[in-house]
């Protein structure tokens, strides 16, 4: 009899999880009919808030909530108001990639994300397969070699970065012996390869050329190495905190260098760590180098201020200027999703607070930087 | 050569923050046979402790460390505390436990301070020294004489005083040590809460060197713990080596592997692991029979 018993119990067991299975949709889907016409835009911002990058993804999220606060206060989109929702990638592909599926099926219409390269490369193919556009602040060329019709950047990328630095550098100020010292990341090697690339097309060798893990905390052996070959430029392609570090280990081992790199270098972040004395002199290629540039930055800095209590930097102005667009591209296509916001966001012309944006087929929409300089812990546009 | 050397100096000055993470590490492994994972966020909690002191509160630097070590050994309190219950019962139910405090301490800190961190400005500001074209700072030179004078008091507080004998004899057979009086709950909260000063000291004393933020505790736990486990788990002295060689491993292997350094340490503790198992001095720790 028991075996009888225990029979019946298996198969209305299985009877029951079958039908449990069919209740629930198959992984990654999107719910077509979660977004109905009425309801509010759900917007996606997934940045780090965790762990050594997480200020990137806090200045991010100011930014975007600014723009999504300013547009809501006007009515929204077409009526419809807009809904971000903040995610923690924790700096790390992996927790991306289950993010960017949980974004995938839970109706989101876009993404506002990552400032970190690595994690926006790892999370383009589950976006570019559930059709949703995402705006990313990392500027690894990588990104758009992954020919994703649904990726954008909102700044320039590591080439057009470190194309008017080298032009700064090698062009204008005639310095030839340079040294660079990036990390293994994926923002490290993409600012590498392009800073190579553009002193290598104006016939410029590096003097020394040393390669650093994104967690390393002593520099001495590559500095001393690179202190050895007296160059007149040190580049330094790491994030933030890691850059301060170097900068601030690299003085006081002596090298008295020109420090020189992208976007991290005009961060407060990066002032801290190297200490203001240490990052004196460091030349900054940035599309965005001050608040006090011009009107809209002005009333963007002050609209910062008031609505999250510190400066604004360019990482927030980054953020507000794609939050922007999606949401300009959402009212010109009047709530498209997909394939059809994507091609939105492609055609939109919006002067941003880093330039005039005008997007191409790899997804980038501003094509050039300016050159700042610190002195006395301030990001100013340097003399030509 | 000059690569040589100034590497050298800058593998010793953090050579000595794994040292003292290390020997926080076996302290507690040799009194109570446990291995405390909440030691990488102790570290982390003095460093965010005494820099707060230091830059909020403008203490001295170096009155903030031990008010910061205070703090952190009323956490190492806390922590024995809450896992007496399963002292000398379930040693795999504690460490499970210390993983939860682990995870306790990081969200609290981050809590308290945010996650974003803040950098901290070294409060020894002279120049570097200039020896034969070697450059010192003059705050690892202060960080390698705290360390070394952290040791020389750990090790005669173990070996001079009646609480360190009581502490060892706990380690030897708590039975026994419960027989002639000792309170082993009572010693085995003191040797949580000198493991606890260890970690704040390491971390206080590391924070101007790197960046302060709620996941300082884990590359610098991993790294303190791999020595603790080179240098022989438990044995205090081979803490200090193992500290001393994992950081000079790590400034080497950086250089001359730049970006597999990392593989490379650990590459090679494994092969010394599998040398000899018990570490270069041996393993001293509680007699579990």
């Amino acid at each position: 009899m028991s075996t009888q018993r225990t029979k019946q119990l298996v198969l209305s067991a299985a009877a029951l999880m079958l039908a449990a299975s069919t209740a629930c949709s198959a992984p990654g889907s999107t719910s077509e009919d979660q977004q109905d016409a009425g309801g509010p835009f759900k917007i996606a911002v997934v940045n780090a808030q965790s762990g050594q990058l997480s200020s990137l993804g806090q200045w991010e999220w100011k930014g975007a909530k600014l723009a999504a606060d300013q547009w809501n206060a006007k009515g929204g989109i077409n009526g419809r108001k807009i809904e971000l929702e903040l995610f923690d990638d924790q700096g790390d592909p992996t927790v991306g990639t289950n993010v960017a599926r949980k974004i995938a099926s839970e109706g989101f219409v876009a993404m506002i994300g990552t400032a970190e390269s690595a994690v926006t490369v790892a999370m383009i193919p589950i976006l570019q397969q559930s059709k949703i556009p995402n705006i990313t602040s990392g500027q690894s060329p990588a990104i758009a070699a992954t020919k994703s019709p649904f990726a954008f950047y909102n700044g320039p990328t590591s080439n057009t970065y470190d194309e008017t630095l080298a032009k700064y550098l090698v062009d204008d100020k005639g310095l030839k012996k340079i040294a660079l010292i990036s990390n293994n990341g994926s923002y490290g090697k993409g600012e590498r390869d392009a800073f190579t690339k553009a002193l290598a097309s104006r016939g410029v060798t590096p003097v020394d050329d040393q390669v650093v893990t994104t967690d390393q905390k002593d520099f001495s052996a590559a500095l001393t190495s690179i202190r050895q070959k007296e160059p007149d430029v040190l580049f330094v392609g790491s994030e933030e905190v890691e850059a301060g570090l170097i900068v601030k280990q690299a003085k006081e081992l002596g090298i008295n260098a020109t420090i020189a790199g992208a976007a991290p270098m005009g961060t407060p972040v990066y002032l801290q760590t190297a200490g203001e004395a240490n990052a004196e002199g460091t030349v900054v290629s940035s599309p965005y180098l001050s608040n006090d540039t011009d009107d809209a930055s002005k009333a963007f800095a002050k609209a910062y201020q008031k609505a999250h209590g510190e400066a604004a930097e360019l990482h927030g102005a980054k953020a507000h200027d794609g939050a922007n667009i999606i949401f300009t591209a959402l009212k010109n296509s009047k709530g498209a999703t997909g394939q059809k916001l994507a091609d939105a966001i492609r055609a939109t012309k919006y002067a941003g607070l880093l330039g005039d944006f005008t997007f191409d087929e790899s997804g980038v929409g501003i094509h050039a930087t300016s050159i700042g300089v610190i002195s006395s812990g301030k990001l100013t546009e340097s003399a030509k | 050569m000059e690569v040589f050397f100034q590497t050298l100096v800058g593998g010793l000055g953090f050579g000595a923050v794994y040292a003292l993470v290390a020997m926080g590490f076996s302290l507690v492994y040799r009194t109570m046979g446990l291995v405390n994972f909440a030691h990488g966020q102790v570290v982390m909690i003095g460093a965010y402790a005494a820099s707060t002191f230091y830059m909020s509160a403008h203490v001295p630097f170096f009155v903030s460390i031990p008010v910061a070590m205070l703090v952190t050994g009323l956490i190492g309190l806390v922590i024995e505390r809450v896992l007496r219950p399963l002292e000398n019962k379930d040693f795999d139910l504690m460490l499970i436990g210390t993983i939860g405090f682990g995870m306790v301490l990081e969200s609290l800190a981050t809590i308290t301070w945010g996650a974003t961190g803040h950098a901290v400005p070294s409060p020894v500001d002279t120049a570097p020294l200039d020896l034969f074209g070697i450059r010192l700072r003059t705050y690892s030179l202060v960080v390698l004489g705290i360390a070394a004078l952290a040791t020389v008091a750990l090790v005669l507080f173990l070996q001079r005083t009646k609480r360190g004998a009581a502490m060892q004899a706990v380690a030897m057979d708590h039975e026994a040590a419960t027989a002639v009086g000792i309170h082993v709950g009572r010693s085995n909260a003191i040797a949580f809460a000198i493991g606890a000063g260890l970690a704040a000291l390491a971390g206080a004393l590391v924070a101007p060197m790197l960046y302060v933020n709620p996941t300082l505790g884990g590359s610098l736990g991993i790294k303190g713990f791999a020595a603790a486990i080179l240098g022989g788990f438990g044995n205090i002295p081979g803490a200090i080596v193992g500290g001393i060689a994992i950081g000079l491993l790590d400034s080497y292997a950086a250089g001359r592997f730049q970006a597999y350094s990392e593989l490379v340490v650990f590459l090679v503790f494994t092969v010394i692991i599998m040398i000899r198992p018990t570490g270069l001095f041996g393993e001293r720790t509680v007699n579990r029979a």
